[in-house]
Order: C-alpha cells, then sequence, then structure tokens
C-alpha cells in the first residue's frame, strides 16, 4: 500500500443527517461523501449539514483515524488558499478562482433540501 | 439452454406474524407445491439472509426440507443479503436450463418483528461497506446519500418521491397478503418523521416477517422466465461513478434482455424493489423503462398506477406489501406469475411481459427477471 498525502479541503459529493443512528453515535449524525482534488472520495462526519450544498467546498481533517468535514464560509475560503504555498500572485489567484465558483455554483442546480 | 417454466407459486400474509420462520416458509412452499400439483421437488434451493442471529437456528436448508416433509430432497441455499430470494430463483433456474434437474422449488423467508428495531438495522447493516459501517452508515443513511444526488441530478423532488409511496400504498391496500392495507395521502408522507434526511419514515419499506415460494419445472405451463440476469458494484458507495443509478441494475437487466432476446419496451408490468421510495424511480430508468430524468414525470402522469400503459409494484411494492427480505425477491414474481395467468383478483392487467427488480445490499447485487406468458 502506497501512502499518500491528501489535500486538506474538497467537495461536497452528497450528504445527510441520520436521526436514528446505530448505537455508539450522537443523534443527529451528520455523513457526508467528499470527492478530494484528484477524484478520491472520502466518507466524513461533521458538526451540521445546514450549509452544505452539493458542490460546495469543504475543509477535510483526520483526527484518530476518521476524516471530519467542516462548512468553509467565503473568509475560511480565502484563509484555506492563502495558507497555500506559492507565490503572493497565485494565492490571490486562488481566492479570486474560489469567489467566482462558489457565485456560479451558487447559480446552478445546488438545491436545498426541500425537507427543512 | 432448456426453457423454464413457472408451475407453482405460494405466498404467506406479510407483516408482523407469530410462526416461526421454518412453519411461515413451510407454508409458502406446500403452496407453491399445491398450485404446481407436485408432491415432491427433485431439489429445493431456499433464501434467507440472516436465521443464524434473526431467529438463531443454522444448517437452514436442511431445516426447510424437514419442515415441509421432503428430508431426503436435496436442499442448498443461498444468500446475496436482500436480493436472496431472487439469487435463489437464479439457482433453480440454472438448474434446470442445464439439464441437472426438472423440478426445483424455490422458497425464501425472512423474521425480524420479534426483534427491537435497532438490532434489525444493525443486522442488516452488515451488508454495508465496514468502512462506512464504521462512520454509522445504515442502510437509511446510505440510501438518503444516494437520493440526495439523484434529485440534484435528475432534479426529481421530493414530492414526486412521495408520491411513489401514496402510489405503492394505493396498489396495496387491493392485496389481501400485504403487511399494509391503507391507503396514505402525500401530505401523510411529507409530514411523517425524518429518518436520514431528505428520508423520512414513509419513504422507507417497513420490517415485515413472511414467505414466498415458487416450483420451477422443465415442463411447459403457461408462464415461462424469459430471462435472468446478475449484476454486481462495489460494496463501498464511496468508490462508485455515480450515485443517481445503479450500475447492478443496469448490467443484470442488459443480461436479462440478452437472453430473452427482447427489450424493455415488451414490459407491461414491473415489480421494483422500493426499499426506499427514491430506488422505484431509479430502477425505471436503470432498467430502460424510462427516459432518464423522466420517471418522475411518468409517476406524475399516473402512467406507473393500476390502469396506465406500465404498471409498478402492483403488489404495493417493498412498502406496502412489505420486506422480509429474503421473501421479497419470490414474492415479485409469485405476483406477477398471478398477473401473467389471470389469477389477479381486482388488480388484473392484461400483459404478456412481466419484469421483477431485486436489489441486494446498497445495490451490491442485483438481479433482473422476465417472465413471458407463453
Amino acid at each position: 500500500m502506497v501512502s499518500q498525502i491528501l489535500a486538506g479541503y474538497g467537495e461536497i459529493w452528497t450528504f445527510t443527517t441520520l436521526h436514528s443512528p446505530p448505537q455508539g453515535f450522537a443523534s443527529p449524525l451528520h455523513i457526508a461523501l467528499v470527492t478530494l482534488p484528484g477524484g478520491v472520495n472520502l466518507i466524513c462526519h461533521g458538526a451540521e449539514t445546514r450549509q452544505l450544498k452539493i458542490g460546495g467546498r469543504v475543509a477535510i481533517e483526520e483526527v484518530d483515524g476518521i476524516y471530519y468535514f467542516s462548512y468553509l464560509g467565503p473568509a475560511d475560503r480565502a484563509r484555506l488558499f492563502w495558507r497555500r504555498a506559492g507565490a503572493r500572485g497565485s494565492k490571490v489567484t486562488s481566492i479570486m478562482k474560489s469567489v467566482v465558483k462558489r457565485l456560479l455554483s451558487e447559480r446552478g442546480i445546488d438545491e436545498e433540501p426541500p425537507t427543512r | 439452454m432448456s426453457d423454464v417454466f413457472i408451475a407453482g407459486a405460494g405466498i404467506t400474509r406479510f407483516g408482523k406474524r407469530d410462526e416461526s420462520l421454518q412453519d411461515l416458509m413451510a407454508e409458502a412452499a406446500r403452496k407453491a407445491l399445491a398450485d404446481a400439483e407436485i408432491e415432491r421437488p427433485e431439489a429445493i434451493v431456499v433464501a434467507t439472509m440472516n436465521p443464524e442471529e434473526f431467529v438463531g437456528e443454522g444448517n437452514f436448508a436442511s431445516q426447510i426440507a424437514t419442515y415441509i416433509g421432503c428430508a431426503r430432497v436435496p436442499a442448498l441455499r443461498v444468500e446475496t443479503a436482500t436480493s436472496s430470494g431472487a439469487a435463489a430463483i437464479y439457482s433453480g433456474f440454472t438448474a434446470l436450463a442445464s439439464g441437472i434437474y426438472r423440478s426445483v422449488l424455490v422458497v425464501g423467508g425472512e423474521k425480524m418483528t420479534h426483534l427491537p428495531t435497532p438490532r434489525v438495522s444493525e443486522l442488516i447493516s452488515r451488508s454495508i461497506d465496514p468502512v462506512e459501517r464504521a462512520y454509522g452508515a445504515t442502510m437509511p443513511a446510505l440510501a438518503a446519500l444516494v437520493t440526495r444526488s439523484f434529485m440534484a441530478e435528475r432534479g426529481v423532488t421530493l414530492g414526486e418521491i412521495s408520491l411513489v409511496a401514496v402510489k405503492n400504498h394505493a396498489h396495496g391496500a387491493r392485496i389481501p397478503y400485504a403487511h399494509f392495507q391503507e391507503s396514505v395521502s402525500l401530505e401523510q408522507v411529507m409530514a411523517s418523521r425524518i429518518i436520514a434526511d431528505p428520508l423520512r419514515i414513509f419513504h422507507c419499506c417497513p420490517i415485515s416477517d413472511g414467505s414466498a415460494a415458487l416450483v420451477l419445472t422443465s415442463e411447459r405451463t403457461p408462464v415461462r422466465i424469459a430471462g435472468i440476469g446478475h449484476g454486481a458494484d462495489y460494496l463501498a458507495i464511496r468508490y462508485r461513478e455515480t450515485l443517481s443509478s445503479f450500475r447492478a441494475t443496469q448490467v443484470a437487466a442488459q443480461a436479462a434482455f440478452r437472453m430473452a432476446g427482447f427489450g424493455p419496451q415488451r414490459v407491461e408490468l414491473a415489480e421494483l424493489h422500493d426499499a426506499f421510495a427514491p430506488f422505484e424511480l431509479i430502477s425505471l430508468e436503470d432498467l430502460g423503462l424510462v427516459t432518464p430524468g423522466m420517471a418522475g414525470r411518468a409517476l406524475q402522469s399516473g402512467e406507473l398506477t393500476l390502469g396506465g400503459r406500465l404498471p409498478v409494484n402492483l403488489s404495493g411494492g417493498l412498502k406496502a406489501r412489505g420486506h422480509p427480505l429474503s421473501a421479497t425477491g419470490i414474492a415479485q414474481v409469485v405476483e406477477l406469475t398471478w398477473q401473467l395467468r389471470g389469477m389477479a383478483e381486482g388488480r388484473q392487467v392484461d400483459a404478456r411481459v412481466g419484469l421483477a427488480q431485486s436489489i441486494g445490499g446498497l445495490a451490491t447485487n442485483n438481479w433482473v427477471t422476465l417472465v413471458e406468458r407463453v
């Protein structure tokens, strides 16, 4: 098996909040499938799914072998790219791309689940 | 390959039953044998998903053979999670098609209602990928992940998904052996308790006891198994290319239609695996019975209701008939057999070709069976 360093962020493929989780898990249980850059998909836990959208960007963190997603607001996203290595210009470009992508995806088919 | 025919069909009432699993399966088996006018089949195929845990019994093929008074008839057990019943039909079919036997009894059943729901849920969850299970994923959780992806990609609404449950309950109200025989309204479905967002409890099939059986023969009868196909996919849903369709159904359908020598346009009624209401819409697309993206519209137009172009789940489906896991794949074909023989009182349609689709696990092991009036 080859170990790989994975990016710390990804895109929401799909998600759910489970209201009757199995024994050993607190209810409600927030689960998402997240696609990392390069196409790897992870199953992750999160603190909430309220602001999530399919195609939206989330931060990913691994603690004790469990992956967690967390929602990235505009400021979080800017910080995420600012931390990236590279020339200052390319960081700003990344932030701009992220902002543009977000604006476009908000006008797309990303829909709020009708159950809320 | 020899032709394979259906000579007998039998079913127990589905729902909460006090009888033992062996008694339920023996009841369905005896009804199918009596219907076929066969006293002793040459072989028996038994389908149960997990009798070791559900009822604490093992060596189950021999137990069932003994219970039906055929202790010396060779019996084997097959298991492919929630599609085990369809797998048993396949096993019986191959034995007859190859000429090994001339008559095979196929019987499937499950008994679960005596256990607390969390225990049943845990036992069913064992058919999920261990990593995904370690994150607390249950069948409804995975189904919810699939549902949200399907809704986003196809533009299907929760209202349309809810209509599947309304339709299948309306059909189930005509079925004397169904677990639920009451209609439900769209409002009731939409307002029911959330299980795994966006799925509500009325989008999910119940936990049921029950059994169904068929007698298959190489001797000609009015109903022939025209084609049968098996398809598979990754256990882990996160490894799949898409969650808005099930490859295992698509592959099974291709194989079944290839064997039958005709396409989906000849199918006039279908029994689909609506363990979760959206699965009926996904399956309609996977089987080529509707154009992708049009399943919601077909449902809204009444095409899939009794009296429509392609009635789906006239038996009430898993939603209303109930879902005693390994009984389900066989119960679907029992209903199709009665329809093709003209014995479906109160719900009879004029059809020549019927299709049954069974989903095992979270669509890891699926089957499509085509039956034809000859």
